[in-house]
C-alpha cells in the first residue's frame, strides 16, 4: 500500500459497534424480529475482530482485556446465546421462538424417546450464529465454550434438515417437512455445524456425499454457482457452496492425503468459477442521482471506444450477478470465495479497497450498502471482512487495527482458533461415561420412577380431554407440580 | 366525672387553607372539608383558639367527640364510659362526626390533575364513568359465566323446566360493544390502552405466552405493543397447535408486522389445510402480501407448498392446470415490473415452470419480451438457458449445466446461438449473452472455434500499432478469443489476448488475466 491510502478510522467504526451493542433497536426492526441472533452475531463479532490480539500492532499481555467485549459482557452474551437453544437441539432465531419448556419438549412413549413438541422453532442459521458466537466470547482458549450445548441432539437434527436430493433446508417441522428453499446458504450453514460439533465423530452425520453432490449441481453455465441447479449464479451462493466444501475438508480425516478432496469434487470447474468471480469487479463511477436508499441504477458497461491509457486511479466495486449494482458485501463475497480457492491475488486491492473506504464508508462508522446510503450492521461487519481478507493476501501490508480474518468461519482468526478448541474438547474422550446430553442417565431414572406407565396414562388422560375439548397442555398447567393429582383415579373419572 | 383530657391543650397549627373553609365550595376537596368541619362543630374553634382558648362547654364538647373515634371510649374506666355516653346524650352533637381528609386520597387522573382540585360538576362526570365501568364489568362477567355454562351444557330452572344456557350471536356482538366501550373508558379516565385481542370475547379462552427476555440482551428491539401482544397469543395458538378461523386471521395480523418470521408460514399452511380452504383464496392473499414484501423469501416456500398441495387435486383437468399456469404467469411479471432481477421471483418460476411443464413458446416469448426491454437482464437469461437446455423433452435428466448434452437438437442449439449473437450485436460490451453462448456451445459439443469468425470481428488488429491499431470493440470477444486460440492450440495468440486485456482493454482484471496466461502452460 502507497501512503495515498485512504486509512481504515477504526475509532469511528468502534463507535458504531458499541452504539450497536448497548443500544435498544427502534421499533420498525420488528421485521428483523427472526434474526435477532444474527443481528447479534455482526454486532458481537465485529467488536471482536477491531479488538482482537492481532488487531494490535504489539500483541496485548492481556487479550481479554485488551478486548472491546468485556469479561461481564462475555458472560452475559453466553447466557443469552444458551437461553436460545431448543432443548431439543439446534437454536432459536430470537426470544420470540422459545417456548416455555412444557410446549417445546414430549416424551414419545411408543419409541422412548424425547421430541420437539415444536420442531420448527430451531433454525440451521440461528444455530450456526449461536455457535460462533459462543467460540467469539469464550473467555478461556475455547476449550469450555460448547460446554451447554446438545451436541448430539443437535447433530441429530441437522440430520433431518437433509433432503432425499442433499440439499438441506433450515427448519423440520413436526411432520418431518423439511421447510425452506433449496438453498446454497443451508449447505454452508450445515457443513459448519457439522465440523463444529465434530458430527462424524459423534456417530451422528449426515450424507456429506449426496450433499457435494447437490453443492456440484449448482455450478451454472457460465462458472457461477446458484442457489441450487441451473438458476442464476451468483457470488454469494458461490460463497457458500466453497466456504461449504472447505469445512467438508477441514473436517475431514484424510485431509493430510487428499487435501481439498471436497473442493475438487463439488465445483466441475474452478477456473471458471475464477474468471465468475473475477468479473464481479467493475470501475465504479459516481452516478449523478444521490437519492439515499434508493437502488442505485445498474452502471452500463464502458464504451471501450472511448477507453483511454490515462492513470485516473481505478475504484473497484463488486455485484453479486451479472448486470447488477456495486454492493459492498459483494467485495466480501468474492474475495473471501478467491482467498479459500487460493486466488486471492486476482483482485487488485487497492480499487477494491477504495471502494469501500471512499464510497461505502459513513460518515458515523460502518458502510452502507450503496454508496451514499444509511450503514447497516450486515454491510458494516462484511465490508470490514472483506479489509481483513485482501489484507491477508500473501505480500500485502496488514490492515491497521483489524485482526486476522478466517474467510471461511467469516470471524477473526482467534476467534475461529476458539471454536476449533471448542470442537476439540468435543473430540477428546470424555473422562467419565456420561453423555452431556444425558440420555444414560434418563433412561435409569425414568425406570425408577415408573415413567412408561406414566406416560401411557397421560396419554388417556390427553385423549379424554381432547374429547371434552379442552387443551391438554393448559389442563397440566393446572396441577400443582409438587403436588400433582392421582393420575389413576383422574383418568378413570 | 367528666373525662380528664390527658393529653394537655395543644392546638396543631393547621394549614390556614383547610382553617377557612369558603362558604360555597368550588372543588370536591372543598367540600370534603367543608363536610368535615359540619360534622365536627367544634373542631374549628380547636384548631383556632387551642383548648384553653375555649370555652368551658365547647371544650367538654370537643373532647367528648374526640372520645367517639374508633377505639378510643375503651381507653375510660367503665364509670368514665358511663359519663361520657350520658353527656353525649345531652349535647346533641352529631354522632357520625366525619374523619379528618387526607389531602393525598383523591389521586391523580391521566393529565396528572389532582383529583380533588376537579369542580364539584367535573367529580360528578368522573363519578358516572367509574360507575359505568364498573357495571359493565360486572356485564362482562355475566356474559363470561353465561358462556362458560353454555358450553358446559348447563341448565337452569325456567318454571318447572331446566332449560340449557345458550349464548347467542346476539350475547356475542353486545359484549363485543361493550368491551370496546369499556377500553375507551380505560383510555379516558386512565390512559390505559387495552390490547386489541383482549377486546375480543372470540379470545378470551386463550392464555397469551408472552416472551421472556435476560436484562440486557443482545439486538434486543423495542417491540411495539401490538406486535408483543400479537405475538404472545400467538405463540399460545402454536403451541396448541390450534388450527381454527381465528388462527388463520392471526397469521395475517403477524406476516403483516415481521414477514420474515420463520415458523408462521408453515403454521398458517397447515392451517390452511385442516380447514380445507381454497387453494386460489390463499394464493390470492398471498399476492397483495407478495406485492407489498418484494424482497421476502418465506412467501415463495408458501407459494410453492400451496401448489403442491393444490396441483394434484386438478391435475385430472388440463383445462384447469392450463388457467393456473396462466394465472401464476401473469402474477409473476406483475412482480417482475417491480424488480425484473428478483432471485426469488426466478426461482419459483423455475419450479413453476417444472411442475407445471411450462416448457412453451409462451415461456420463451415473454423471456424474450424482458430481454429485449432489457438485453443485460441476466436473470432473463438464465431462466432462457434453464427452458432451452432443461426440457425434458429434449434433454438428458441431470445433465450438468457446465457439460454437453448429446440429446439436446441441433436445431435447438442453432437457435440458441443465434439469439446470443443477435443481443451481442445490439450491445456488444454487455457480457450476458457472450456467457450464454459460450454455454450454449458447450451444451452442443460444439467447439468454441465454431464463433471464431465471429469473435473476430469485434478485434481488429490484435498486438498491432501504428497503421494497423489494434481495435476492440468488446473485452468478452477478446476473452472468449483466448479460449478459441487455446482450443486451436495458438498459444501464443491467445496469451496475447490475455496480455492485451491485461494491459489496455480490461485493466481492473490485471491480476485474472496474469492467471490466466499461467492457465495456459
Ligand atoms: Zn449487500
Amino acid at each position: 500500500m502507497t501512503s495515498e491510502e485512504p486509512p481504515l478510522d477504526t475509532a469511528r467504526h468502534i463507535r458504531y459497534w458499541q452504539r450497536c451493542f448497548r443500544s435498544l433497536l427502534p421499533h420498525h426492526y420488528v421485521s428483523n424480529d427472526s434474526i435477532r441472533l444474527t443481528l447479534g452475531f455482526f454486532i458481537v463479532a465485529a467488536l471482536d475482530l477491531l479488538s482482537s490480539p492481532s488487531s494490535y500492532s504489539e500483541p496485548p499481555r492481556d487479550p481479554l482485556k485488551a478486548s472491546l467485549i468485556t469479561p461481564d459482557d462475555r458472560k452475559r452474551l453466553r447466557a443469552w446465546v444458551l437461553s436460545l437453544q431448543h432443548p431439543q437441539g439446534g437454536f432459536c432465531g430470537s426470544p420470540h421462538h422459545v417456548l416455555p419448556e412444557q410446549y417445546a419438549t414430549k416424551w414419545d412413549a411408543i419409541n422412548k424417546v424425547e421430541s420437539a413438541r415444536d420442531p420448527a422453532n430451531a433454525n440451521i442459521a440461528a444455530t450456526y450464529f449461536a455457535l460462533l458466537l459462543l467460540g467469539i466470547v469464550a473467555d478461556d482458549d475455547g476449550s469450555s465454550a460448547f460446554e451447554g450445548v446438545h451436541r448430539i441432539k443437535t447433530l441429530r437434527w441437522l440430520k433431518k434438515l437433509q433432503r432425499d436430493d442433499g440439499s438441506f433446508g433450515e427448519i423440520i417441522d413436526e411432520d418431518g417437512y423439511v421447510g425452506g428453499g433449496r438453498d446454497m446458504r443451508y449447505c454452508y450453514l450445515a457443513a459448519t455445524i457439522r465440523w463444529a460439533l465434530g458430527g462424524p465423530e459423534a456417530g451422528e452425520d449426515f450424507d456429506v456425499d449426496a450433499l457435494v453432490a447437490h453443492i456440484r449441481r449448482g455450478q451454472t453455465f457460465d462458472g457461477g454457482v446458484a442457489e441450487s441447479s441451473m438458476h442464476e449464479s451468483h457470488a454469494g451462493y458461490a460463497y457458500c457452496a466453497v466456504a461449504a466444501l472447505s469445512l467438508l475438508d477441514l473436517a475431514n480425516p484424510n485431509a493430510a492425503t487428499q487435501p481439498n478432496h471436497y473442493l475438487h469434487a463439488g465445483i466441475p470447474s474452478v477456473s471458471s468459477l475464477v474468471h465468475f468471480l473475477a468479473c464481479r469487479q467493475f470501475d465504479y463511477l459516481d452516478s449523478s442521482s444521490d437519492e439515499e436508499n434508493a437502488e442505485p441504477s445498474t452502471q452500463p458497461p464502458p464504451d471501450l471506444s472511448t477507453l483511454t491509457l490515462s492513470d485516473t486511479p481505478i475504484t473497484a466495486g463488486f455485484n453479486g450477478r451479472l448486470n447488477k449494482a456495486a454492493d459492498t458485501c459483494y467485495t466480501w463475497w468474492v474475495c473471501g470465495t478467491l482467498t479459500m480457492l487460493g486466488e486471492g491475488r486476482v483482485v487488485d486491492r487497492s480499487p477494491a479497497r477504495k471502494f469501500i473506504l471512499e464510497k461505502a464508508q459513513h460518515i458515523i462508522g460502518g458502510f452502507a450498502k450503496h454508496p451514499g446510503g444509511p450503514p447497516d450492521v450486515y454491510h458494516a461487519y462484511l465490508g470490514l471482512a472483506a479489509l481483513a481478507t485482501m489484507a491477508s493476501e500473501e505480500g500485502q501490508d496488514k490492515e491497521e487495527g483489524l485482526g486476522q480474518f478466517d474467510p471461511r468461519l467469516c470471524i477473526s482468526r482467534e476467534a475461529s482458533e476458539r471454536v476449533a478448541k471448542a470442537r476439540e474438547t468435543l473430540l477428546a474422550p470424555p473422562e467419565d461415561e456420561s453423555d452431556d446430553d444425558w440420555g444414560y442417565d434418563t433412561e435409569k431414572v425414568k425406570q425408577e420412577i415408573n415413567w412408561d406407565e406414566t406416560q401411557k396414562l397421560i396419554a388417556r388422560l390427553e385423549a379424554k380431554w381432547k374429547a371434552e375439548g379442552k387443551i391438554p397442555v393448559l389442563e397440566m398447567d393446572k396441577w400443582n407440580p409438587y403436588d400433582p393429582p392421582n393420575l389413576e383415579e383422574l383418568a378413570a373419572e | 366525672m367528666p373525662p380528664k383530657n390527658k393529653g394537655g391543650g395543644r392546638a396543631k397549627a393547621a394549614e390556614p387553607a383547610q382553617q377557612e373553609p369558603p362558604k360555597q365550595p368550588q372543588t370536591v376537596r372543598e367540600l370534603e372539608w367543608q363536610r368535615y368541619y359540619d360534622t365536627n362543630p367544634h373542631q374549628k374553634a380547636y384548631e383556632e383558639l387551642g383548648l384553653h382558648g375555649m370555652t368551658p362547654a365547647d371544650r367538654q364538647a370537643y373532647l367528648n367527640q374526640e372520645y367517639l373515634k374508633p377505639g378510643a371510649a375503651k381507653t375510660l374506666s367503665n364509670k368514665a364510659q358511663k359519663e361520657l355516653w350520658k353527656q353525649l346524650n345531652e349535647s346533641n352533637l352529631p354522632l357520625r362526626s366525619l374523619p379528618r381528609p387526607r389531602d393525598s386520597h383523591w389521586g391523580r387522573d391521566k393529565n396528572g390533575r389532582d383529583i380533588g382540585d376537579y369542580t364539584i360538576e367535573e367529580y360528578g362526570a368522573h363519578e358516572a364513568k367509574t360507575t359505568k365501568l364498573l357495571n359493565l364489568f360486572f356485564q362482562s362477567q355475566a356474559f363470561k359465566s353465561k358462556r362458560e355454562k353454555a358450553s358446559n351444557g348447563d341448565g337452569h330452572l325456567v318454571g318447572d323446566t331446566v332449560q340449557p344456557f345458550t349464548c347467542t350471536e346476539d350475547d356475542f356482538e353486545r359484549e363485543k360493544v361493550r368491551r370496546k366501550e369499556m377500553a375507551d373508558l380505560q383510555q379516558d379516565l386512565y390512559s390505559v390502552k387495552t390490547d386489541p385481542y383482549a377486546l375480543d370475547p372470540e379470545w378470551d379462552d386463550v392464555v397469551p405466552i408472552p416472551q421472556v427476555e435476560p436484562e440486557g440482551a443482545l439486538a434486543a428491539i423495542a417491540y411495539p405493543d401490538e406486535y408483543a401482544e400479537a405475538m404472545s397469543y400467538l405463540r399460545a395458538v402454536m403451541a396448541v397447535k390450534e388450527h381454527t378461523p381465528r388462527c388463520l386471521r392471526l397469521t395475517e395480523r403477524i406476516i403483516s408486522l415481521n414477514p420474515a418470521h420463520y415458523t408462521v408460514w408453515l403454521y398458517r399452511f397447515s392451517i390452511v389445510k385442516a380447514l380445507n380452504i381454497a387453494i386460489p383464496d390463499d394464493i390470492e392473499w398471498l399476492n397483495e402480501v407478495s406485492l407489498t414484501y418484494i424482497k421476502n423469501y418465506q412467501i415463495w416456500n408458501h407459494r410453492q407448498l400451496l401448489l403442491d398441495h393444490y396441483y394434484p387435486t386438478i391435475v385430472t383437468s388440463p383445462s384447469e392446470v392450463a388457467a393456473l399456469g396462466d394465472s401464476e404467469r401473469q402474477f409473476l411479471e406483475r412482480m417482475l415490473e417491480e424488480d425484473a432481477k428478483n432471485y426469488h421471483v426466478w426461482s419459483y418460476r423455475q419450479y413453476l415452470v417444472r411442475k407445471l411443464g411450462l416448457w412453451d413458446e409462451e415461456e420463451r416469448q415473454s423471456i424474450e419480451a424482458l430481454l429485449d426491454e432489457d438485453v443485460r437482464n441476466n436473470s432473463a437469461w438464465s431462466h432462457r438457458f434453464f427452458v432451452a437446455f432443461s426440457d425434458p423433452a429434449h434433454a438428458t435428466p441431470g445433465s450438468h449445466a457446465t457439460e454437453p448434452d448429446p440429446r439436446v437438437p441441433a436445431g435447438v442449439v442453432d437457435r440458441e446461438v443465434a439469439y446470443a449473437q443477435a443481443k451481442i450485436l445490439l450491445a456488444p460490451q454487455n457480457q450476458s449473452p457472450w456467457n450464454y453462448l459460450k454455454g450454449a456451445l458447450v451444451k452442443g459439443g460444439r467447439k468454441l472455434g465454431s464463433v471464431r469468425e465471429f469473435s473476430e470481428q469485434f478485434v481488429t488488429n490484435l498486438g498491432g500499432v501504428g497503421d494497423a491499431e489494434e481495435e476492440v470493440r468488446s473485452s468478452h470477444a477478446l476473452d472468449l478469443l483466448a479460449d478459441i486460440y487455446k482450443e486451436a492450440g495458438e498459444k501464443e495468440k491467445a496469451d496475447l489476448a490475455l496480455r492485451r486485456l491485461g494491459e489496455k482493454w480490461d485493466r481492473i482484471r490485471k491480476g485474472y488475466w496474469e492467471y490466466r496466461r499461467k492457465m495456459l502452460e
